[in-house]
């Protein structure tokens, strides 16, 4: 199995918050690698670790997270003349002004509020320019296993 | 008749007032028993001597100048206590507050002064007392407008904390909400996708129909109740969070188009206004001082709750007008309806968090007018319902006017 080069990191620390985003990006039609990365200070490693190779990343980033929380992580990305084009989209627990406000001064402009809903992926995507990574949406059956089955 | 000269001095002799006269070089010609009794001089004491005798020390240069401007001006008589207090000064030395009313006649080419001299200690006590009172009750209001103050200030630190204490515990209660709705909609879609894959006609037909039963009691039903139920918890901590927001938000306060604002308002209402046949009427609305986005929250809650709980017996009619007095007094706005009515026994509640009167006319978790009461209160206004059941309810509210400049 070839990996695209735009790969995913998905900074969660809430298991099933992981789980549901993950099923939804497959539900999204997205077939690129993604990986997990269980609070801010592993995703940092992972991008540090990843940037030497040329690795691309999509960064999904919650807010509150131990260790390092999300904004933390944003501040230092968008600090680092390496990472600050990085794409990120924030994950957000509620839709509060305040915790958006942080992000749009950090320089984020695109954020999802959970759950997420894979309509919204698509529509922060868009806005991020890499809508050219999707591919088809799945025909048929609409869990997962069965979209699974379609892209082995 | 002339009064004889001798009764006269009678007259004077018995006044209770001090009566002293003196000559143009200010020796005393004319001292009663009133003025002993103020003095302490008999009248042989005091007869022939200066007026200085009668007077403190340290104001002896003033009082003679004073003395010898009015006896050279043309006024006859003035009272002299009403213009500056008057001391005198006994013969033990002792000073006294004095009220003197003096006055002129000339005799026999001589102008003669004669001043009436009343002890003035007993009003000086009085208004003294009166002095000292005041700045008592000046003292206590200012010592409780400070209590009050400081008072007011704990609880908005109060209201403040629990909105933070709400916001907090909205804000930990999304996350493992975030789990039970994300889930529960996997569920939804795994039974959707069972359910297409029991058409299959492979399957023998007895097996479908118990797997089709088990699915519909076993989880359709179940899963069905627990969406419902996570979309009414989130419903409820979405409606927290914004309460909890409305308490925190900064705002940015500036003179309100109030028509303007009450047109925005109006004009997104009006897929539902159009949907009811409902009319809305706005009056003259005066500008007043505050949010904008604040205000147009609390217009939009209070011709949203008009257009939810209108009467479907008669045309919905809903008024929003003002009622303000002065250009300087709060300004005063009205949001009217003909709608289904209050009954009074629910006032109390009416504006208090997750309250809901009519919960199966319309949807929301009861928060709208908490949010209404919140907002207005920051703002430095008032929120009152009047309503009579079957008749229609009047909210009316009040926003400081835009301050002068």
């Amino acid at each position: 199995m070839t990996h695209l080069p735009l790969q995913i990191l998905l900074a969660e620390d809430d298991d099933g918050h992981a789980l549901l985003i993950e099923r939804n990006l497959k539900r999204a039609g997205f077939i690129n690698r993604i990986v997990r990365a269980r609070d801010g200070r592993e995703a940092l490693d992972l991008v540090r670790a990843g940037a030497p190779a040329g690795t691309q990343f999509l960064l999904l980033l919650d807010i509150n997270m131990p260790r390092i929380d999300g904004i933390e992580v944003l501040r230092q990305l968008k600090a680092d003349p390496r990472t600050a084009l990085m794409p990120v989209i924030m994950l957000t627990t509620t839709d509060d002004p305040r915790e958006v406000e942080r992000c749009y001064q950090l320089g984020c402009s695109i954020y999802i509020t959970k759950p997420v809903r894979y309509e919204d992926f698509v529509e922060a995507l868009k806005r991020l320019g890499l809508f050219l990574e999707l591919v088809k949406l799945p025909s048929g059956p609409n869990s997962v296993a069965g979209a699974d089955r379609q892209n082995p | 008749m002339p009064i004889p000269s001798g009764k006269l001095a009678e007259i004077l002799d018995v006044a209770e007032d001090g009566i002293i006269t003196v000559d143009s070089r200010q020796q005393i010609v004319l001292f009663n028993r009133g003025a002993t009794k103020l003095f302490g001089y008999e009248p042989e004491e005091a007869l022939g001597k200066s007026l200085d005798l009668l007077i403190p020390q340290k104001y002896l240069t003033t009082h003679r100048g004073d003395v010898e401007t009015f006896a050279r001006g043309p006024v006859i008589s003035r009272a002299m206590g009403s213009r500056r207090t008057v001391t005198g000064q006994r013969k033990d030395g002792s000073e006294f507050p004095a009220e003197v009313t003096i006055s002129k006649l000339a005799a026999g080419g001589e102008v003669l002064l004669t001043a009436i001299v009343r002890n003035a200690e007993e009003r000086k006590k009085y208004e003294d007392a009166l002095l000292r009172l005041n700045q008592e009750l000046e003292e206590r209001v200012r010592v409780r407008t400070a209590e009050l103050a400081e008072r007011n200030l704990l609880l908005t630190q109060k209201t403040e904390e629990n909105e933070m204490f709400v916001y907090s515990v909205s804000h930990d209660l999304r996350s493992p909400l975030v789990n039970l709705e994300g889930f529960s909609e996997e569920l939804h879609v795994a039974v959707q996708d069972v359910e297409t894959l029991l058409t299959d006609p492979r399957l023998p037909a007895d097996l479908t129909a118990k797997a089709r039963g088990l699915l519909e009691s076993g989880l359709k039903e179940p899963v069905g109740f627990i969406r419902t139920a996570v979309g009414r918890l989130s419903r409820i901590i979405d409606a927290l969070l914004r309460l909890s927001r409305a308490g925190r938000v900064v705002y940015q306060p500036q003179i309100l188009d109030m028509g303007a604002i009450t047109r925005r308002v109006v004009d997104a209402l009006r897929r539902t206004i159009e949907e009811r046949k409902a009319e809305v009427v706005i009056g003259e609305l005066p500008r007043a001082w505050g949010d904008p986005m604040a205000v147009e929250q609390v217009l939009a809650n209070l011709i949203g709750n008009a257009l939810n709980y209108l009467d479907p017996q008669r045309p919905c009619r809903i008024e929003v007008g003002s009622c303000s007095d002065g250009p300087n007094s709060a300004r005063s706005y009205f949001v009217r309806d003909n709608g289904i009515g209050i009954p009074s026994a629910y006032f109390p509640k009416l504006f208090q968090t997750l309250q809901r009167l009519h919960p199966d006319k319309a949807p929301g978790e009861g928060i709208g007018l908490a949010i209404v009461r919140r907002v207005l209160e920051r703002l430095g206004g008032t929120v009152r319902v009047e309503s009579t059941p079957d008749v229609g309810t009047t909210f009316t509210f009040t926003l400081p006017a835009p301050a002068e400049r």
